[in-house]
């Protein structure tokens, strides 16, 4: 018998629908799953998907990634490639190890969600292989991750910082949890394939790529390399599901991609700034974060924006602000409040990676490098216990990252600038505008309390360090800290520092 | 019903407050009480800061509270400073002349 051909078979197995007639439409795509909203539920129906796929198709590509994938990393453990990585790189890869691993598992939730509430069959179709991508993401990640705990206890935080109250494990949560768990279909198909993936991703997975390979981590590259081949596919459930928004509702659709773009935006620049700027050894760097950011995530953001008729975002000159500041406040409080985090951050301001710093970025010593000098001189004098800290970094709440965000006044002062908010009966403080317009307007939603919250309501018992850390989960094994003081306080060792901790005690 | 003693005649209740210091890079959480002067409020959000991130300057250091310079012996109850309330603390550095 000869074989259909394909046109005469796709339609079939790619978008099939049901016609219910036992129950309503609404019992089986109920509002608060499927999230239709003002779009006439008959309008789904032209949701088409532009690169399609069959099951069986499916199957034998991603049985030839995984066969590919795990053959690198089973040649890889016979060599002593790990060995001589650079402890700033292994940093790196802890981020992304313990950032990563459980929210691909988050992404399943939600793929899952959109293949059973998706409101077309062809959606709930492509959903379907975008939770098995992402299952495969999970596992894959984990595992990688898990190889490395017999060499560093810190790997252990792949699968374990996720699940602790770790104040950046609660900041991703936050994040996540909005844009996968608890949102309905439509508003995840924008805030996931459409802005993380199609937009983000790339530069934790292509970007990122090119530093590990640089840096010699050929198997943290060609996992995270595999992965990315599966994000152009599912992340193709944005693009229909916007065009359908936008044409009922834009107002709606310009929300939920402005405010998915601002929590992706806070997150990178927490994990993947420092570990491009900072953590990545200075000769292997291949552009600095700003310069990744534009030509990867802002040059196709704006594009997408023109493309389905939205606008740029209310907070746009905030953000393009924020690539000169955002990271490197973020870096520095990451490193000083070291023993809160399951990596060991470099500090990386020797004399070159300074001079490099400025030159991408001809504020940094102005806004940063007197506080750096300081720390320098108080490392210098021996006195690591000065670089320690005593006290919560204060969080913001809405993005759960410290409020550390220097501006520029008019008369060119930089400073950071309180932003708050009175309301029903408490005051609250964010690290930015943004932060609180959207904290603002989605006010009546119930959010994660953050670290410093649960610390002034007493669920953090003793009150001190000690207890931070251990409600935290982190045990000295795998406290961070800097893995090599010298390296970059040794150009500026013999010079006169005056106002340091000493002077201040005596 | 009769009204409770004047918040300063009150036995000093914890107020923890959203600090900066001068240029220092983060806001930081910062316990006092409603009796501290505001010379104690500037003294303990330095010790976090000063000489550890920003360089200690030989001036005096005063509270800016919405916008507002406070006298060194005023309390916090005195000045209404509130739980969550934010401050900051500059060097009074004197101008050149």
């Amino acid at each position: 018998m000869a074989l259909l051909k394909r046109e005469e078979w796709q339609g079939f197995v790619r978008d099939v629908d049901w016609s219910c007639s036992y129950v309503d439409d609404e019992a089986v795509y109920p509002e608060w799953h499927s999230g239709t909203g003002k779009v006439p539920r008959e309008a789904w129906r032209a949701w088409e998907e532009s690169y399609k796929v069959s099951y069986p198709e499916y199957v034998a590509t991603q049985r030839e990634k995984e066969a590919a994938v795990y053959a690198v990393k089973a040649a890889l453990q016979r060599s002593s490639a790990f060995d001589s990585l650079s402890e700033g790189w292994k940093s790196a890869t802890k981020v992304h190890f313990g950032g990563v691993a459980l929210v691909e598992f988050t992404g399943v939730l939600a793929e899952l969600k959109m293949a059973r509430f998706g409101l077309a069959g062809a959606w709930r179709n492509m959903a379907v292989f975008g939770q098995l991508d992402e299952l495969r993401h999970a596992a894959i990640t984990t595992s990688f991750g898990h190889e490395l705990i017999a060499k560093d206890p810190q790997y252990d935080w792949t699968q374990k910082a996720f699940h602790t109250n770790d104040w950046v494990a609660i900041s991703l949560r936050n994040l996540f949890d909005a844009m996968m768990t608890s949102s309905n279909a439509v508003d995840i198909a924008l805030q996931l394939p459409l802005v993380f993936e199609t937009g983000f991703t790339n530069l934790q997975f292509v970007a990122l790529a090119a530093d590990a390979l640089a840096s010699g981590d050929v198997n943290f590259a060609n996992m995270i390399s595999s992965i990315q081949t599966d994000e152009a596919r599912h992340s193709q459930q944005g693009g229909p599901t916007l065009e359908i928004l936008v044409e009922h509702d834009p107002v709606r659709a310009q929300w939920v991609v402005d405010k998915a773009f601002w929590g992706s935006a806070r997150a990178f620049a927490a994990l993947t700034g420092p570990a491009m700027d900072y953590y990545t050894p200075l000769e292997h760097r291949k552009q600095s974060y700003r310069e990744f950011m534009e030509e990867w995530i802002i040059d196709q953001f704006v594009r997408t924006l023109e493309q389905y008729g939205l606008n740029k975002p209310w907070y746009w000159d905030e953000f393009l602000r924020g690539l000169d500041t955002w990271h490197h406040g973020l870096h520095m409080g990451l490193w000083f409040w070291r023993p809160t985090i399951w990596w060991r951050p470099m500090a990386a301001v020797s004399r070159d990676e300074r001079t490099w710093l400025a030159e991408k970025y001809p504020n940094w010593e102005k806004v940063y490098g007197d506080k750096w000098d300081v720390i320098i001189d108080n490392v210098n004098n021996n006195d690591v216990e000065a670089t320690l800290p005593e006290t919560l970094p204060w969080l913001c709440t809405t993005c759960h990252l410290p409020c550390c965000n220097a501006t520029q006044s008019r008369a060119g002062t930089w400073r950071v600038r309180d932003v708050r908010l009175s309301y029903d009966g408490r005051i609250y403080h964010f690290c930015t505008n943004a932060c609180r317009q959207i904290f603002w307007k989605d006010r009546a939603n119930v959010n994660h309390e953050t670290l410093v919250d649960r610390f002034l309501a007493g669920q953090i018992q003793p009150m001190d360090v000690g207890g931070i850390l251990s409600y935290m989960g982190l045990t000295p094994d795998v406290m961070g800290d800097d893995p090599d003081y010298e390296a970059w306080t040794r150009d500026y060792a013999g010079r006169p520092a005056e106002g340091i901790a000493a002077a201040v005690r005596s | 019903m009769t009204a409770g003693p004047e918040p300063e005649d009150r036995a000093p209740e914890l107020v923890p407050l959203n600090a900066i210091f001068a240029t220092d890079f983060t806001q930081i959480l910062v316990p006092v009480t409603t009796a501290n002067t505001m010379a104690e409020v500037a003294a303990a959000v330095a010790y976090h800061v000063e000489g550890k991130r920003v360089r200690a300057l030989p001036y005096a250091k005063v509270v800016i509270y919405h916008g507002e310079r406070l006298p060194a012996d005023m309390t916090v109850a005195a000045a209404g400073i509130e739980p969550l309330d934010h401050i900051a603390v500059e060097y009074d550095i004197p101008e050149q002349s």
